[in-house]
């Protein structure tokens, strides 16, 4: 007994769904399983036409438990994060929220983390702050930094050992 | 007389490399009589690692403002992206008794608490719902004769289930705050586009696209500037416009000014002041003969 | 009061209640409680055997009482009723103990439940042991109905009333009958012309002998209950004299503000006079002045004089006529009060106030009408050419959990209607359609359907998250999800198919009637399979829209079912009068009136006596809702069949 896809050998994995809808409720009662596929989400997706992302899809995905053909492709991370989609669905289901959810399971299945994620984590974990403060250029081609332009020190974690101590626990936690 | 005392949360991109936000933020706030209070020992909101682990931006967002709290004041987010997670956190922490007491457990190595005390305020909240149209007008002294596209940016207008100070299909305070300033701000088809801005931790060449495709046709419509209120929108449309020019074969000469650059020119303090010098885009002809 | 003696009578249901309760055991514990003359059980109590068992069982044991012990009383407590009428009991010695709903369909433990079963028939023993026989009055049927609404389905009601013989009061809000079918071009599957077959209709009523038309009237307030409505009228003032207007239309030919007000009947398409007639069929055929923009009953004085008064040669403008309140009494009311399409403004994302050529399914009906302000030309609004593509947009609003979460049951027809009616004024036109899935349920529709995709038409399964008006044209983003392919549609035109919702004012209305709506703001239904035309209130029936979406078919059917439902009291000459009314007991009565300020059916009223004060409840009207009986401090209001000593006794049963 039970349901395979037969073109990529993949079973559902109802636990990891089960778990994944369970994060998504608890946070915002947004229920996937009531998408009927309008595509309303994947019509207005500002990722769709560059980058090929379908939440329709991933919806559909997630509702037959096929996990690990997402959390296995570089689409989950296409998301721009516009929210559109979630705004807009008829049925009140945030596709934008899923793909948090699946991108953050990617990582603790040790994934490769894409592009400047790593850097950003980093820069966050000893710094506090996603980047460095930068010194910047004026239209003229001067450069310029916070204090030559009259701006105060910057704020930013007092005690970097304390803080990073915070975040590193963070690495095995879930919502 | 100060109007209202909030704490400054000015958000990494704005304090570590977008100025003249900040610099016009400072310059026009206390006109209006508002006053900033800066905190010590902020860290990044959470929200471009949301991607990555969804418990260190709930845990980076309730620091934050735990941190606020303990001035017993509201806090001042200027960037939209900082002021989703901390109200999305507010809405977590809020009605769930279990996490706020699982996050105040991680708090409290740091000798925080997180007690959902302080109201979390954007800027289209305050100028348009604490300041008031009508108070910002009492303060134009030089109107400003443009015709301006607005950018909101999504986070600043989605999504509503969070929470957000504007409508989420169609926003009006930047219209209208503009209008007080004599700046006519028409609808224009491509105005809730996204500028590509959080692709940048991956996809960098495909926000510079989004980013070029918007201006593009912002600028084919005939309008004399781009107002934004966003760091990271601001950076691709402002800061990165030659790139993304180039990214989509279009000669792009746009000016793109912050809100407030705007609002403090026409309340007539020298643009010197309010970091013009710092936009990339060529802001020149809004500023030249003031 | 002679001793009590009550038979019990366990029924098994089958095994639904003897597989969880020990019947046996309950029908023994029955024999020892206090009054219970013989206590019985039998495996379906409801059937000929069980109720002979009953009713021989009343003469020999010569019972006073009988205690059912089965299903809901909603079920059979009126079988077990009229077995004890004829066993020769009152039938309001009857007691039911629910044990099967409130009992062995919610248990498993077969000891906890048998516990319970013997718990409820001792409760309703001791009631039993206190009951009273009741008798019911009967109460005088006017044979007369109230239509409310003149759309095809109050049109329908009120004839099919007529027909049998009554005479039917019709109401109509505006100044004609047609309701939303009057605005259809052609109606589905068959492609009839709507007004074709409605305006022979709506003469049909204009001269029958038993209807009454009213239009451009209002209900304003309904008292009374089934069998006896006394109904307040408002008939506006239409500043025109119905006996001298000849329906010539020169008043409106020569009015000042011609052209200048939007004609609402052509969704705004257009605009007319301030004085008008909806359509050229209306009916009746009188004109009627807009008093919200009439520059004489707006502002004293119209240029010089009136323009229309000069023009009217049969001198029918009557600036001086009032509204005028008339009282009608009835026996049963249909209400046909149809429905809106939803205003697509308040989603923002499809356009519809961005650009004039974002339009709904009823302004393009009124564009292809060749009555209609185009006379049957489809034109863009602004440029007033010929479309060369028109692409439209289902499910606009419906079937969305933040407008509307209902299915119109109409779009996908209209919708698909309408692309022939496009097809064949516009023969090379592009035809674009956006779906989420085609709904031809009805007879003859899907082969309808199936006719339609063979017209050349576009069709993309995906819904459009936004329509972009642009320079170049309006700009639609489809996911198509049977090509897998996003598609960018340049078009011209765009039709909104949007959702369907109550009236506006469905609730005032639902208030005035006490009657009850859904969620979904259509008024209630008695049951939503057997009792579709019933409300909760006696006398009162729906017909059509009014009360879920329909299309034309069902709504006819529907409205010909609530006139029948209406014809079964109006056909009778006394009705049965509420059994289970209050009454109330003189010597404790203070006459402080708090029931009459309680009472919805103003049933009660304060009378003096000896010069006392005290409370009279008028039994024919009465509903038995039990609102007074709660509200008074002394307990002298009571309730037949459910006195406080006799719900006491149970409770003292159920709390030892």
């Amino acid at each position: 007994m039970g349901i395979l896809d037969l073109t990529s050998m993949g079973e559902p994995q109802v636990d990891v769904k089960r778990e994944i809808i369970g994060q998504l409720e608890r946070l915002q009662d947004e229920i996937p399983e009531y998408c009927y596929q309008c595509a309303k989400c994947t019509s207005g997706c500002e990722a769709h036409r560059l980058l090929e992302l379908e939440p329709h899809r991933i919806i559909a995905l997630l509702k037959r438990g096929l996990i690990d053909e997402m959390v296995n492709s570089d689409i989950i991370w296409t998301c721009m994060s516009c929210f559109k989609c979630w705004e807009r669905c008829p049925q009140k289901i945030a596709p934008v929220e899923i793909l948090f959810l699946l991108k953050n399971y990617a990582v603790a299945l040790g994934k490769q983390i894409p592009g400047n994620y790593t850097a950003a984590l980093q820069s966050v974990l000893s710094k506090g702050l996603i980047q460095d403060v930068k010194t910047i250029s004026t239209r003229t081609g001067e450069t310029k930094s916070r204090r030559d332009v009259g701006l105060p020190e910057i704020t930013k974690p007092v005690d970097p050992v304390k803080f990073q101590a915070l975040i590193s626990k963070m690495a095995v936690e879930k919502i | 007389m100060t109007k209202k005392t909030l704490v400054f949360y000015p958000g990494c991109i704005m304090q570590t490399e977008q100025y003249s936000y900040e610099i016009s933020l400072r310059e026009i706030l206390p006109v209006l009589d508002i006053k900033l209070v800066d905190v010590e020992g902020f860290s990044c909101c959470g929200e471009p690692l949301k991607s990555v682990n969804r418990m260190i931006t709930l845990v980076l967002s309730a620091r934050n403002i735990a941190l606020a709290e303990s001035r017993n004041l509201d806090i001042f987010t200027p960037c939209p992206i900082c002021n989703l997670a901390f109200r999305e956190c507010k809405n977590i922490l809020d009605n769930d008794d279990k996490i706020k007491e699982k996050v105040n457990g991680f708090l409290a190595e740091e000798g925080l608490t997180y007690n959902g005390i302080s109201k979390v305020i954007d800027l289209l909240e305050l100028l348009y719902d604490i300041v008031g149209l009508d108070y910002i007008k009492k303060h134009v002294k030089k109107p400003l004769d443009l015709k301006a596209a607005v950018h909101y940016g999504c986070h600043a207008i989605r999504p509503s289930e969070i929470g957000r100070s504007d409508d989420s299909e169609e926003p009006r305070k930047i219209e209208d705050i503009l209008e007080v300033l004599g700046v006519e701000a028409p609808w224009y088809p491509e105005k809730l586009d996204c500028c590509g801005g959080l692709l940048n931790m991956n996809l960098p060449e495909t926000a510079l696209t989004k980013t070029g495709e918007k201006l593009r046709s912002i600028q084919e419509q005939g309008f004399d500037l781009l107002v934004d209120i966003c760091p990271w929108c601001h950076r691709q449309f402002d800061s990165k416009q030659k790139k993304s020019g180039e990214t989509v074969a279009y000669s792009l000469n746009l000016p793109v000014v912050y809100l407030t650059q705007l609002m403090g020119l026409a309340f007539d303090i020298p643009w010197g002041k309010l970091g013009f010098n710092l936009n990339l885009s060529p802001v020149n002809t809004l500023v030249e003969g003031r | 009061m002679k001793k009590p003696r009550i038979g019990v009578f366990v029924c098994h249901c089958g095994i639904n209640i003897s597989a969880t309760v020990d019947v046996e055991k309950v029908k023994e514990y029955a024999k020892t409680l206090d009054g219970v003359a013989v206590s019985k059980d039998y495996k379906y109590m409801c059937s000929d055997v069980g109720a002979n068992l009953i009713k021989e069982s009343i003469k020999k044991d010569k019972l006073t009482s009988v205690v059912v012990a089965c299903c809901s009383p909603r079920m059979h407590e009126h079988t077990f009723q009229k077995v004890a009428s004829d066993g020769g009991l009152n039938p309001y010695t009857v007691e039911i103990a629910n044990i099967r709903e409130q009992c062995s369909w919610v248990h498993d433990d077969k000891k906890v439940a048998t516990e319970k079963a013997k718990k409820l028939v001792e409760a309703a023993v001791a009631k039993a042991r206190l009951l009273e026989p009741l008798i019911t009055s009967s109460i005088e049927v006017t044979p007369n109905a109230l239509v409310i609404g003149g759309g095809i389905a109050g049109i329908q009601a009120a004839l099919e009333i007529a027909e049998n013989g009554h005479k039917v009061y019709l109401v109509e809000r505006t100044p004609t009958l047609g309701g939303r079918m009057a605005q259809l071009d052609k109606t589905f599957p068959t492609l009839d012309c709507s007004s074709c077959i409605l305006t022979p209709r709506m003469t049909e009523v204009a001269d029958h002998p038993n209807i009454e038309l009213l239009a451009y009237s209002e209900v304003e307030d309904i008292k009374g209950s089934i069998g006896n409505f006394t109904v307040k009228i408002r008939k506006k003032a239409r500043f025109v004299d119905a006996d001298k207007c000849t329906g010539c239309g020169d008043c409106a030919e020569n009015c000042r503000l011609k052209g200048r007000i939007i004609d609402e009947f052509n969704m705004g398409l257009n605009k007319r006079s301030a004085i008008y007639l909806p359509f050229p069929q209306a009916v009746p055929l009188i004109y009627t002045i807009d008093p919200n923009h009439c520059l004489m009953l707006t502002t004293g004085r119209c240029g010089k004089y009136p323009l229309c008064v000069e023009a009217c040669e049969a001198d029918a403008i009557d600036f001086n006529q009032k509204d005028e309140v008339i009282t009608v009494d009835v026996g049963a009311i249909v209400v046909a009060t149809g429905f809106n399409l939803l205003d697509p403004s308040i989603i923002p994302e499809y356009g519809y106030t961005h650009s004039p050529n974002v339009i709904t399914t009823l302004e393009m009906e009124r564009l292809i009408n060749s009555a209609g302000p185009t006379k049957g030309e489809i034109q863009l609004l602004d440029t007033k050419e010929k479309p060369k593509s028109i692409t439209y947009i289902l499910c606009v609003g419906s079937r969305d959990e933040t407008v509307c979460s209902w299915c119109c049951r109409i779009g996908c027809m209209t919708a698909l209607k309408h692309l022939y009616l496009i097809r064949e004024k516009l023969p090379d036109a592009e035809i674009n359609l956006c779906y989420i899935d085609i709904r031809s349920y009805g007879k003859g529709y899907e082969e309808f359907y199936r006719t339609a995709r063979n017209l050349n038409i576009n069709l993309f399964r995906g819904r459009p998250s936004e329509v972009r008006p642009t320079k170049e044209g309006i700009i639609i983003n489809v996911f198509d999800t049977i090509t897998n392919k996003l598609f960018e549609i340049k078009t011209d035109m765009v039709v909104l198919v949007p959702a369907v919702t109550a009236r506006e004012d469905a609730v005032e209305l639902a208030r005035k009637l006490k009657i009850s709506t859904s969620s979904d703001g259509f008024y209630l239904e008695g049951h939503p399979k057997l009792k579709p035309m019933d409300t909760a209130t006696g006398g009162i029936f729906l017909a059509g829209f009014c009360q879920g979406a329909k299309d034309i078919q069902d709504t006819v059917a529907h409205a010909s079912g609530a006139a029948s439902r209406a014809l079964t009291i109006l056909s009778k000459k006394e009705l049965e009068a509420e059994t289970y009314i209050a009454v109330v007991d003189e010597e404790l009565c203070s006459g402080c009136g708090i029931c009459i300020s309680v009472c919805p059916y103003q049933a009660i009223e304060l009378i003096t006596e000896d010069d006392k004060k005290r409370a009279k409840v008028n039994e024919a009207l009465c509903m038995g809702c039990g609102a007074c009986t709660a509200a008074c401090p002394s307990g002298a209001m009571q309730q037949r069949g459910f006195k406080d000593k006799e719900i006491l006794s149970m409770i003292e049963v159920l709390s030892k």
